[in-house]
């Protein structure tokens, strides 16, 4: 990989966040979440001695809800709108390959989404802070894959918005999503159709990307150790994910004429 | 002129809010929010939101709060028909809510009208709670606790207190406690002092530390009820008829004498009482000075 | 690097079919095979009326459309290098260049993407910005420009590197006189200093005034290729001849002499007459007491010939897609 394509990738990512970083929507959603996680201090009053528990909640909660609708709502719009606007046309002409602005436009969104979550983690440990409560640095491995569950959604909103227009990727990315938090659902499909053959719903709990693996709110509020273990086997399956689902957006990304 | 339209807009405000009073006041027998449950089931609400369990249950034990609290402060009728489901869909979604199960426990069992009077719902709560906690000896020192004070059955409550003495991190009290429960009959002022004490001490939360001090407290004052009527009892037995006020009592010397009736002795300059010299029991008291 | 002699763009037998729909079923032929080939250092004019594949072929050239066969080559380098991107510039049509970006902002990014050092960078798009006659909204976001300014600043872009050759979809459309004005001054200095551009419209004058060479496409099928005066030069038939005075004498002289009926035009007046004819009809005119202003061949418009050729009889549009 020469010097240049990098150089071409960091010029696409940090316009894309320059783009996010200018994006009004962004800073409403970021300010419902933080205004979420500082209501923990109020609600936590009102529940008898449970405030930092759910301080923890609902901090965490929000970086995932709003995270979430953040990283579908950027993911869609700042790639869809590069090709029905037709800002994608002069880069492309450049010596920009479509593979390098993917790269570009997909590293950009991960980077604003990690300065959300870096926000949003702040506020939720200034908020324990202030309740007088400890900083407890393993917070931070829920905060973790609640972030790489992030990415996965940018990633799929990319690949959405790669071969669909930006209303039917916006839908596309919801399903699949709240899919993917509901795949026991999915598994569980037998309970409600009892005929359905097994490969169908083994092979769709399979195929969807499970959000649950990314959820270790529960065991981090309640102080359970949470191994590395765990979480690499979570960035295992996290970084496989994304690379279908990127290397899919690559293809069809590759293949696609803009007329 | 039009810079200040939007503030005007805020007028609207409490037009807005008057009208909703009215409507509400209008509307509301239909409506009956209050004493509904969105959904009844736990497990539904955990299947409609997975990952926000935990959330989910906060506000639903929230709302249990708001609810018991409601229902107290405010509520003539006092039903706590909610109470229950509303408990059990927080421990459903979040099962190792302890202190919903605790506090629930307590919201359920104390009896009507400070609490819903449901001593057999606490039970079973608890024992949920021991069954999704496993580890928990706090949830099972409440359970053989409410197991003797509501349904008075000290030799089960002692049971499960040994069960809980048994678990990893719990104090050696709970033997003690276990053991005076198998002795003593239940109401014993003595013993209730002992259990108050230790939830007293051992209370992470304000609120339950309160309550073990009101009922401390209240502990105190049977105590003291009762000295003050033994007195008014024996005025009653020499003069043959109730004291006027409790003043008369103190005017009345006799009564206020030692076991070997002889009157007191008291030193006004030091505020000390004594017992008197002429009485038997002066050389006991200088030669053990209890 | 390539041999100066290599054209400046060659395509030969480039064809595109696009599937609409959603099956892909139903296509459209953009571009039946098409050969082209623009020589170094001109001005090329790619004409035709909309959905003509004027459009298709510049996407094609810049990647944005992958064609069905076909060869390209640009500054000697096959289509699929991306060596000659460096040296090569596009504005596309009706462009947008994101709302909430400067131009200055944009041209740094733009810069980056074509690995400009950032000193150049600056200095190149102060000048370019000056040139388009942006300097003043260099900072100020691009939400608030108008259609024209945008259009601006694509050039701009475009011209960012230096380019060795520009192709330009429409760069006159959305521009006012003045702005027209100075895209014509771009690129006839862009000529000047040895530049090949290549740019396509459906505005029959500017063509007519800026093109060395020019294309024209009718559903695409390239129908012609060649300088103006070639494509049109066939058709000179006929003088213009401008008079003042004579009165009716005059005019009959004129008349006489073969032209046919005079055109008043107030004190003027004015008749056509054939190469032929026209000695004659000059002095007969003078001798009647008329002065002669002036004598103009008269050539047939490529408006003229457009209609000709594209539309064939009056009744059907022209602009529209022949079949």
């Amino acid at each position: 990989m020469d010097a240049g394509r990098l150089t071409r990738i960091a010029a696409v990512a940090a316009n894309t966040h320059r783009e996010a970083v200018r994006e009004r929507v962004l800073y409403n959603l970021v300010f419902f979440a933080i205004v979420m996680i500082l209501s923990g201090l109020l609600l936590g009053q009102l529940s008898i001695r449970q405030d930092e528990k759910i301080i923890k909640d609902i901090g965490l909660a929000a970086m995932d809800v709003f995270g979430t609708l953040i990283g579908v709502f950027l993911g869609v719009s700042l790639m869809s709108k590069e090709i029905e606007r037709r800002s994608l046309y002069p880069l492309l002409a450049k010596p920009l390959s479509r593979e390098e602005f993917l790269a570009g436009k997909f590293l950009g969104l991960s980077f604003t989404l990690l300065v959300n979550v870096t926000v949003m983690a702040l506020g939720l440990y200034a908020t324990l802070l202030a309740t007088g409560r400890g900083a407890d640095p393993a917070l931070l491995k829920a905060v973790l894959p609640i972030y790489q569950g992030l990415v996965l959604v940018v990633a799929i909103a990319v690949l959405f918005s790669t071969v669909a227009s930006s209303a039917l990727a916006a839908v596309g990315t919801v399903c699949v999503v709240v899919a993917g938090r509901y795949s026991d659902v999915v598994r569980n499909m037998r309970d409600v159709v009892p005929d359905a053959p097994t490969w169908l719903i083994e092979g769709l709990y399979y195929a969807m990307p499970n959000f649950r693996n990314f959820d270790f709110k529960n065991r981090v509020v309640y102080g359970d150790p949470v191994g590395w273990n765990d979480l690499g086997f979570v960035t295992v399956y996290w970084l496989l994910y994304l690379a279908l689902t990127l290397g899919a957006a690559a293809a069809a990304f590759r293949s696609r004429d803009f007329h | 002129m039009r810079r200040r339209t939007p503030w005007l807009l805020l007028l609207l405000l409490p037009l807005i809010a008057g009208v909703q009073r009215e409507l509400d006041a209008r509307l509301g027998r239909y409506r009956a929010t209050e004493e509904a449950l969105f959904v009844w089931s736990g497990t539904a609400v955990r299947r409609m939101a997975p990952g926000l369990e935990n959330v989910m249950a906060d506000l639903y034990w929230l709302r249990t709060v708001q609810y018991f609290g409601g229902q107290r402060v405010f509520d003539r009728e006092k039903r706590f028909d909610l109470l229950e489901p509303l408990i059990e869909i927080t421990t459903t979604l979040d099962p190792r809510f302890e202190l919903a199960y605790r506090y629930g426990a307590i919201f359920l069992a104390e009896p009507w009208p400070q609490g819903a009077g449901q001593a057999q719902a606490a039970l079973r709560l608890l024992e949920k709670g021991a069954r999704e906690m496993p580890q928990s000896w706090r949830i099972r020192w409440d359970a053989g606790y409410f197991r003797h004070l509501f349904m008075d059955d000290p030799a089960g409550g002692a049971r499960i207190l040994l069960e809980a003495a048994e678990l990893p991190g719990a104090p050696y009290w709970l033997r003690t406690l276990a053991a005076a429960m198998k002795s003593k009959a239940p109401g014993e002022r003595d013993f209730a002092r002992l259990l108050w004490q230790q939830i007293h001490d051992e209370a992470e939360a304000a609120p339950i530390r309160r309550n073990a001090r009101l009922h401390l407290d209240y502990l105190d004052a049977a105590d003291r009820r009762d000295a003050l009527q033994a007195l008014v009892d024996r005025f009653h037995e020499t003069r043959g008829r109730w004291p006027g006020s409790l003043a008369e009592i103190v005017r009345e010397r006799a009564l206020l004498a030692d076991a070997a009736g002889v009157a007191w002795d008291y030193d006004a300059t030091t505020g000390r009482v004594r017992i008197a010299r002429l009485s038997p029991l002066w050389r006991l008291d200088r030669w053990k000075a209890l | 690097m390539q041999p100066a002699s290599s054209p400046a763009l060659r395509i030969d037998g480039l064809t595109k079919t696009y599937r609409l729909g959603l099956t892909g079923r139903v296509t459209r032929q953009a571009l039946h095979p098409l050969d082209l080939e623009v020589r170094r250092g001109e001005i090329f004019g790619y004409l035709g009326p909309n959905g003509s594949g004027k459009t298709t072929t510049l996407k094609v050239l810049m990647g944005l459309v992958r064609a069905d066969a076909g060869t390209v080559e640009v500054l000697g380098l096959p289509l699929a290098d991306p060596a000659w991107r460096r040296r090569a510039g596009y504005l596309p049509e009706h462009p947008y260049f994101y709302d909430y970006l400067t131009p200055a902002e944009y041209l740094g990014y733009a810069g980056r993407l074509l690995g400009l050092e950032t000193g150049l960078m600056a200095a190149r798009s102060e000048e370019l910005l000056r040139l388009v006659g942006l300097s003043d909204s260099r900072d100020v976001p691009m939400r608030r420009f108008s259609k024209g300014m945008v259009q601006r600043l694509g050039l701009a872009q475009a011209l960012l590197n230096d380019p060795e050759i520009v192709f330009l979809d429409e760069p006159m459309s959305g521009l006012d006189p003045i702005g027209r004005h100075m895209v014509r001054n771009i690129i006839l200095g862009l000529r000047e200093r040895g530049k090949t551009v290549f740019f396509s419209t459906h505005i029959l004058p500017d063509a007519e005034t800026l093109c060395d060479r020019l294309a024209l496409l009718r559903a695409g099928r390239l129908l012609k290729v060649g300088r103006l005066d070639e494509i049109l030069a066939i058709d000179i038939s006929h003088f213009e001849v401008l008079c003042t005075g004579g009165g009716a004498a005059a005019r009959e002289a004129a008349a006489a002499a073969g032209a046919g009926a005079a055109r008043e035009m107030g004190e003027r007046w004015r008749v056509e007459i054939g190469e032929p004819a026209l000695a004659a009809l000059v002095s007969a005119v003078a001798a009647a007491g008329a002065r002669v202003l002036g004598v103009q061949p008269v050539r047939e418009s490529l408006e003229e010939y457009f209609f000709r050729e594209m539309g064939g009889d009056t009744a059907r549009d022209p602009w529209t897609l022949a079949d």
